[in-house]
C-alpha cells in the first residue's frame, strides 16, 4: 500500500503542475483552458524530435521543447483567445478544445501515431521510496514543482503579478492605471504554456508516449485537481493534483487489487471530487463559493 | 497656451456618435469643471481624453502637441482618469491598489515612496485601512481610493468622472474639499459632475448639453446663470 501511496504523490506531481497552469489562466482571464495539455505535447514532441532524431545535447531539447510551448501559447493567445475575449466563455472553451486536437492531429501528421519512448534526463535506477521504485526523474519533477510553486507564490507578490490579478478583477481600471490588458493576456497566456511545457517534458520519459497523451490522460485528472484545490488557488491546484494522484492510486491498491472493482482508479477520482464539493464547494483552499 | 485645449471634437461608442464638437479648454493649474446631465456627453469626454475611446474627428491637445496613443501612454504623459463608478481592484488590499496606481512609475521606488505620502496626508482614511480588500470600504472610501490611486502617477492633469455620484452630502463635501486640495498641490484638474455644488471651487466651468459645450466661463459666473441654475440647482 506504501508503494501506491508513494506512486500516486509522483502522478498527483504532474496533475498538480498542469492544475497550476489552467488556474493560472482562469484566475487572470476567467477562460477554461482546454488546451493545456497540449503545451506539454508540443513540448514533449519537440524535445524528443531534437534530442532522438537529431541527436543533439538534452539541454538543446529542454530549452527547444519549451520554445516551442511557449511560441503555441502566444499564437493561441493572439489567434484564438484575443479575437474571442468578448465571446461567451462557452465559445471560448469550445475554442479551446478545438486548439487541442488541431494540435494532437498536427503531431500525427508530423509524426506517426506511435508510442516513443524519450529518455530520461537523469538515468540510474528506482530508489526505493515506501516500497515503490522511484525513478530519479520523478524526484527531478517533485523538485521542479516544489520551486514552480514557490515561483508563483511569489510572482503574484510583485508589481506584475499584481497586474494580472488586478486586470482580472477589472479590466477598465487597470487600464486606467496604464496596464495594458493585451501585455497581461500575452504574459498569462505564455506562462501557462511554459508551465504545460515543464510538465510534458517532465512526465513524457517516465513512460511510452504517444500523439495526445498529455490531453487524454492527463487533462482530467488536472482539471479535478484545480477544481479540488478552489479553481483560483495555485496551492491549492498543486495540492489538488497531489491527492488525485494518491486517491488514483490507493483506490487502484484497495478496490481494484483487494475488492476487484473495475475502474477504481476514476471511481477513487470522483468519490474524492464529490466528497470536497459538498463539504467544501469552495474547493480546498477557494476563497469564494 | 491652456494644458489642455479640446477643439471641435467628436467621438462616440462604434457607429453611435455622442460628442457632436466639442470645444474647451483647461488651463494649467486650473481646477474646471465639465456640468452636465446624464447622457450629455461628459464622461464620452473623459473616456476620449483618456484615450479608451478614439476620437472619430476633430484634435485634443495636450502641452502644445496633439494628444494620441494608447491609455497607457497617456498616464505616461501626466493624463489620469479616475473613472465614474470609482473601479477599484475589489480583491487586492487599498495597499496593493495604491501601488498598481503608480504602475507607470513603478521603477522610481522614491517617488513611488513620496506619492503615497502624499496620498496618506490628503486621505488619511485610507492610511487606517490600508490592509482591508478595496471591495469592503465604503462608497465614500472607495472614492477616496479611486482618486488616490489617480495621484499616484504623478498626474498632470486629472480627470475626475463624477465624483459624488452615491454619496452622502457630507461625504460630497469632504471628497471635493479633497479635490481642491490636490489641485492648490500643483495638479490641474478636469470634474465631470451633474451636483453643480462643485462650482464654487472652479476656476472655469463647461456646460454640456447633447454633446456640445453650451455655456462656459468662470465658475462664479456659470454658478451665477440663470439657465444653469434652473437646470442643476432648482432654482
Amino acid at each position: 500500500m506504501g508503494a501506491f501511496f508513494a506512486l500516486g504523490i509522483f502522478q498527483g506531481a504532474v496533475y498538480g503542475l498542469l492544475a497550476v497552469g489552467i488556474v493560472l489562466v482562469y484566475k487572470a482571464k476567467r477562460v477554461f483552458n482546454f488546451a493545456q495539455g497540449e503545451f506539454g505535447g508540443v513540448a514533449a514532441f519537440a524535445a524528443f524530435y531534437l534530442v532522438v532524431n537529431l541527436g543533439l545535447p538534452y539541454w538543446v531539447g529542454i530549452v527547444g521543447g519549451l520554445a516551442a510551448a511557449v511560441a503555441m501559447g502566444l499564437t493561441v493567445e493572439r489567434v484564438i483567445v484575443r479575437p474571442l475575449e468578448s465571446a461567451s466563455r462557452t465559445i471560448m472553451l469550445v475554442a479551446l478544445v478545438g486548439v487541442a486536437l488541431f494540435t494532437i492531429a498536427i503531431i500525427v501528421l508530423l509524426g506517426q501515431p506511435i508510442p516513443r519512448v524519450m529518455p530520461p534526463l537523469m538515468a540510474g535506477t528506482g530508489l526505493n521510496i515506501l516500497g515503490a521504485g522511484i525513478l530519479p526523474q520523478q524526484l527531478i519533477l517533485l523538485a521542479v514543482l516544489a520551486v514552480l510553486a514557490a515561483a508563483m507564490a511569489w510572482f503574484f507578490k510583485t508589481d506584475l503579478g499584481l497586474a494580472v490579478l488586478a486586470s482580472s478583477q477589472d479590466t477598465r481600471a487597470a487600464q486606467v492605471v496604464g496596464i495594458s490588458p493585451v501585455a497581461i493576456s500575452r504574459l498569462v497566456w505564455g506562462m501557462a504554456a511554459l508551465l504545460g511545457g515543464i510538465a510534458g517534458l517532465l512526465y513524457a520519459p517516465v513512460g511510452i508516449f504517444t500523439p495526445g497523451f498529455m490531453t487524454l490522460t492527463m487533462l482530467v485528472p488536472a482539471f479535478a485537481a484545480a477544481v479540488l484545490g478552489g479553481m483560483t488557488s495555485l496551492p491549492g491546484a498543486f495540492l489538488g493534483g497531489i491527492a488525485i494522484g494518491v486517491v488514483q492510486n490507493l483506490g487502484i491498491y484497495l478496490l481494484g487489487q483487494q475488492l476487484k472493482v473495475p475502474g477504481a482508479a476514476e471511481l477513487g477520482v470522483f468519490a474524492l471530487l464529490m466528497l470536497v464539493l459538498l463539504i467544501r464547494p469552495q474547493g480546498l483552499l477557494g476563497k469564494e463559493a | 497656451m491652456a494644458l489642455l485645449e479640446v477643439e471641435n471634437l467628436r467621438a462616440g461608442y462604434g457607429s453611435v456618435p455622442v460628442l457632436h464638437g466639442v470645444d474647451l479648454a483647461v488651463e494649467e493649474g486650473s481646477n474646471a469643471v465639465l456640468l452636465g446631465l446624464n447622457g450629455a456627453g461628459k464622461s464620452t469626454t473623459l473616456m476620449t481624453l483618456a484615450g479608451l475611446l478614439p476620437v472619430t474627428g476633430g484634435e485634443i491637445r495636450y502641452d502644445g502637441a496633439v494628444l494620441k496613443g494608447s491609455p497607457g501612454a497617456r498616464v505616461r504623459q501626466g493624463i489620469v482618469l479616475v473613472p465614474e463608478g470609482r473601479h477599484v481592484f475589489p480583491a487586492l488590499t487599498v495597499k496593493q491598489n495604491l501601488r498598481l496606481g503608480a504602475w507607470t512609475i513603478r521603477r522610481d521606488a522614491a517617488r513611488v515612496k513620496e506619492n503615497l505620502r502624499e496620498v496618506s496626508a490628503i486621505f488619511p482614511r485610507l492610511d487606517e485601512r490600508a490592509d482591508q480588500l478595496a471591495g469592503t470600504l465604503s462608497g465614500g472610501e472607495q472614492q477616496m481610493l479611486a482618486i488616490g490611486r489617480g495621484m499616484m502617477s504623478s498626474p498632470r492633469l486629472l480627470l475626475i468622472d463624477e465624483a459624488s455620484l452615491g454619496l452622502s452630502p457630507k461625504l460630497t463635501e469632504q471628497v471635493f474639499a479633497a479635490v481642491k486640495l490636490i489641485n492648490e498641490r500643483g495638479t490641474t484638474v478636469l470634474m465631470v459632475e451633474q451636483n453643480a455644488g462643485v462650482l464654487a471651487q472652479a476656476d472655469t466651468a463647461f456646460v454640456m448639453q447633447q454633446g456640445r459645450i453650451t455655456v462656459s466661463g468662470s465658475g462664479a459666473d456659470t454658478l451665477n446663470d440663470d439657465a444653469v441654475r434652473a437646470a442643476y440647482l432648482g432654482a
